[in-house]
C-alpha cells in the first residue's frame, strides 16, 4: 500500500511517516505543496494525507486538482483549523476524512485503515480473537467456556477494541465512535476508565490470559499477547 | 461651512448660535419698536395740527366788508415760528391770509376741498409738510383754512431714535456674544476638567476615578455614568488578567511535567520498561494540555459569540436521564445514589448537546465532591414560563462569598483535591456558558442538608408550532 504524505512540518511528516511504516505501509513524503501536487499527480498513491495549511500551494488546491483530474484516491486531510467551515469545505471538495491537530497516532491509523478498507466487503457477524469471540447477531459473547453477562454499552466497548484488536484505540476515539459524544470531556474519559476496568473484569478476571491492556497516556489495545 | 462648523468647539458653537438668535430677536424687537414709536409720533403731530386748525379757525373773523379778517395772536407769525403755517382762501379763491412759513406750499385746490378736513403730506423746497386743510364758515361765508406744520424735526427726531436703536443693537449682540462665551466657558470647563481625568485614567491606573464636583447637575450625572463605565472596564480588566494568569498557570504545569520528565529520563540510560513509563506519562501531559487548549478555545468561542447552535425541542427531563445514564457509571463506582425526578414534558429550546453538556458537568461536579455512599438528587419541574432544574447534593456546600465565583474559569475550591480528580477548573464555567448561550441562568445555593444545590433555569417553550417553525428557519439560515 503506497502512502503519500503532504506535510511541511517535518517532524510530524516523520513521525506520521514512520507510524505508517511502522505498519508496513510504503510511505512518501512531499515536504511542499508543489511537491505533493507534483507526485499526486504524476504517481499513484493508495491513499494520500493532505496538510491544509502549506507554502506554495494550499491543501484545498491539491486536493481540488486531483479530483477534476478524476483521480480518486483517498484523501485524508489534516488540518488545525476547528472551523466546521472549514471541514465542510474540504468534504465538499472531495476529502474523504479529517483529523483536527493534534491528533493522536492510533486515530490517524484506524482512519487510514477504515479507508483503504473501504469499498471491501466487511467482516462477518462474529469478532473473534484467541479464546474470545462476539457474536454480533445475538449479540453474546463468550470467553473460553464462560459467556460474559456484558451491559450494552460494554458489548460496544468490546465490539469497538475487537474490531481494532491488535491497534491502540484512545479515548478520543472511544469517546466518538462507542459513546457518540461529539467531543471528549473529562467526565467522559472518566467513564470510559471505569467502563474499561469493568470490562476487563468481565473479559480477563478468572485467571484468564490478559487480552484487554491500558497503554498508558495512549489508550486501549486488545491483544493476545503483552506487548 | 458645515466641516468650518462641526471643527469647532461646542463652546463656540454655543456662542454664535446664541448671538445669532439674541441678533435676531433685537431686530425684530427694535422694528416693532420704531414702529410703534413712529406711529405714536404721527398720531401726535395729526392732533397738534388739529389744533393748530381749531385755534386758526379762532383767529378768523367776518369784517365789515364782507370780508374775513386774521386776527393771530402772533404764534402763528412767520417770525415766530418757521416750522408751523396758516392759510386762509375765500371760496372765490382769494387768499385772505398767508403767514410766513408757508409760504413755499403750493395753494390749495379749492374744488376739491369738502367740509370734512383732509390731511395730506406735501413736499416743498425739499421739505415734508403735513397740512390739514378744512372748509369753515365764518360769518356766513365759506372759507378754506389750511394749517401746515413742517415734519423736519419730527424726522429727525424718529431718525435719532432709529440711528440709536440700529447702533445699539450690535453692541448689545457682541456684549450678549462675550457674556454667553464666557457663561458657556464657565458651564463647559466641569466637561474639560472631565477629559482631563479620563485621559489620566489608563490600563494600569484603572482603580482610579474621576471627581464628581456636584452630583446632582448634568456634568456630575455624566462623571458618574463614567466612572461606572471605568468600574467595569476595572473589574473585566482584572478577569481578563486573572484568567490569563490562571490559564498559563495552568498550560505552564503540563509543560513543566514534560519538560522534567524528559530531561530526568535523558539523565541516565534506563531499561525499556522505564522509558515506556516515562513517555506515558509525558503522553498524559499532552493529552491534558490539549484538552484545556481545547476547552479554552471553546470558551473563546463563546465569548466571541461565534458558536452556532442548533435549537430544538429539548426535554429537560430526558437529558438529565441521559446525564445520568452517561455518569452514572461513575457514581456507581463511589456507592452513590442519584435520583431523577422529572416532570414530564417540561421542554425548552435549546441545542441539545450544548444543555447536555451543562448538566453534564454539573452532575460530574456534584458525584466528585460528595460523599461516597451519598445521595445526589436532580429535580426538574416546570414554573410558570421557566424550566428548573435543580442538582442538589450532600457534599460539604459551598461558602456564600464563593458562590458566584465557583463559574468563573480555573476557579477552584480545594486546590489540591480537584487537580487530583482531574479537573482544571472549567467545568463549571462550560456549564455556566452552555447554560446562558441557551438563554438561561444558573446559581449555586447550599440545600436543606448542608449540601449544594445547582440551579439551573430556561425559558420555558411556549408553543410547539411556533417553536418548530423557528427551528426550521434558523437550521435553513444556518445552512446557507
Amino acid at each position: 500500500m503506497r502512502v503519500l504524505i503532504v506535510e511541511d512540518e517535518r517532524k510530524l511528516a516523520q513521525v506520521v511517516a514512520s507510524a505508517l511504516q511502522a505498519e508496513h505501509y510504503d510511505v512518501v513524503v512531499a515536504p511542499t505543496g508543489e511537491d505533493g501536487f507534483f507526485r499526486a499527480n504524476a504517481e499513484v498513491f493508495d491513499l494520500v494525507v493532505l496538510d491544509l495549511m502549506l507554502p506554495g500551494r494550499s491543501g484545498l488546491e491539491i486536493l481540488q486538482t486531483l479530483r477534476q483530474r478524476h483521480i480518486d484516491t483517498p484523501v485524508l486531510i489534516l488540518t488545525a483549523r476547528d472551523g466546521v467551515d472549514d471541514r465542510v469545505l474540504g468534504l465538499d471538495l472531495g476529502a474523504d476524512d479529517y483529523l483536527v491537530k493534534p491528533f493522536a497516532l492510533p486515530e490517524l491509523l484506524a482512519r487510514i485503515r477504515a479507508l483503504l478498507r473501504r469499498g471491501r466487503p466487511s467482516e462477518g457477524l462474529r469478532l473473534k480473537t484467541a479464546d474470545l469471540e462476539l457474536d454480533l447477531v445475538t449479540r453474546r459473547a463468550i470467553r473460553g467456556e464462560r459467556l460474559l453477562e456484558l451491559t450494552a454499552r460494554e458489548f460496544e466497548l468490546l465490539e469497538y477494541l475487537l474490531r481494532h484488536q491488535g491497534h491502540l484505540v484512545s479515548r478520543e476515539m472511544l469517546a466518538r465512535e462507542v459513546w457518540t459524544e461529539p467531543r471528549r470531556a473529562t467526565p467522559l474519559d472518566n467513564v470510559i476508565d471505569v467502563q474499561i476496568t469493568r470490562l476487563r473484569k468481565k473479559v480477563d478476571g478468572d485467571g484468564s490470559a490478559r487480552l484487554i491492556h491500558t497503554v498508558r497516556g495512549v489508550g486501549f489495545v486488545l491483544r493476545e499477547a503483552e506487548p | 461651512m458645515t466641516s468650518w462648523w462641526s471643527t469647532r468647539s461646542i463652546r463656540v458653537r454655543l456662542t454664535a448660535w446664541y448671538a445669532v438668535v439674541l441678533g435676531l430677536m433685537m431686530m425684530v424687537y427694535a422694528a416693532a419698536t420704531f414702529g410703534a414709536v413712529r406711529h405714536e409720533f404721527f398720531e401726535q403731530f395729526d392732533d397738534q395740527l388739529h389744533e393748530d386748525f381749531e385755534s386758526a379757525e379762532g383767529f378768523l373773523a367776518p369784517a365789515a366788508d364782507g370780508r374775513v379778517t386774521w386776527s393771530g395772536d402772533g404764534r402763528h407769525d412767520p417770525d415766530n415760528d418757521e416750522d408751523r403755517g396758516s392759510d386762509v382762501w375765500l371760496a372765490s379763491g382769494e387768499q385772505v391770509y398767508r403767514s410766513g412759513a408757508s409760504s413755499s406750499l403750493p395753494p390749495v385746490a379749492l374744488a376739491s376741498t369738502t367740509a370734512q378736513p383732509r390731511y395730506e403730506s406735501i413736499t416743498a423746497n425739499g421739505q415734508r409738510w403735513r397740512t390739514l386743510t378744512g372748509t369753515t364758515l365764518v360769518g356766513g361765508r365759506a372759507v378754506v383754512l389750511r394749517v401746515s406744520r413742517a415734519e423736519g424735526r419730527l424726522r429727525t427726531q424718529l431718525w435719532e431714535i432709529l440711528v440709536v436703536l440700529v447702533l445699539g443693537l450690535p453692541v448689545v449682540v457682541v456684549l450678549a456674544g462675550v457674556g454667553g462665551y464666557a457663561l458657556a466657558r464657565r458651564a463647559l470647563t466641569p466637561i474639560d476638567h472631565l477629559a482631563t481625568d479620563a485621559r489620566r485614567i489608563t490600563a494600569d491606573r484603572l482603580h482610579e476615578r474621576l471627581s464628581v464636583p456636584n452630583q446632582h447637575d448634568e456634568i456630575g450625572q455624566l462623571a458618574a455614568v463614567i466612572n461606572e463605565a471605568f468600574a467595569r472596564l476595572e473589574s473585566s480588566f482584572a478577569q481578563l488578567r486573572r484568567f490569563t494568569a490562571d490559564a498559563s498557570h495552568e498550560l505552564r504545569t503540563p509543560l513543566a511535567v514534560i519538560r522534567g520528565l524528559g530531561e530526568g529520563a535523558l539523565g541516565k540510560t534506563r531499561t525499556p520498561d522505564e522509558y515506556k513509563e516515562v513517555m506515558g506519562s509525558m503522553l498524559e501531559e499532552v493529552d491534558r494540555l490539549t484538552n484545556l487548549v481545547d476547552t479554552l478555545l471553546r470558551l473563546s468561542h463563546g465569548d466571541a459569540g461565534t458558536v452556532r447552535l442548533a435549537r430544538s425541542a429539548v426535554d429537560v427531563g430526558e437529558l438529565a436521564s441521559e446525564a445520568v445514564s452517561s455518569l452514572g457509571i461513575l457514581a456507581e463506582e463511589r456507592n452513590q445514589r442519584v435520583t431523577v425526578d422529572a416532570a414530564e414534558g417540561v421542554v425548552v429550546a435549546a441545542d441539545r448537546l450544548v444543555l447536555r453538556e451543562a448538566i453534564t458537568n454539573v452532575l460530574d461536579n456534584a458525584i466528585k465532591y460528595s460523599p461516597p455512599a451519598s445521595s445526589i438528587r436532580i429535580r426538574v419541574y416546570a414554573d410558570g414560563e421557566e424550566a428548573h432544574l435543580t442538582v442538589a447534593d450532600e457534599g460539604p456546600g459551598i461558602a456564600a462569598q464563593d458562590r458566584q465565583r465557583i463559574f468563573d474559569r480555573f476557579f477552584r475550591l480545594d486546590e489540591g483535591r480537584s487537580r487530583a480528580s482531574g479537573g482544571a477548573g472549567l467545568g463549571l464555567a462550560i456549564a455556566k456558558w452552555a447554560v446562558e448561550v441557551n438563554g438561561g441562568r444558573i446559581s449555586v445555593d447550599t440545600g436543606a442538608n448542608s449540601g449544594s444545590v445547582f440551579h439551573i433555569v430556561l425559558p420555558i417553550r411556549r408553543s410547539p408550532i411556533a417553536a418548530d417553525s423557528e427551528h426550521t428557519t434558523q437550521r435553513m439560515g444556518e445552512h446557507v
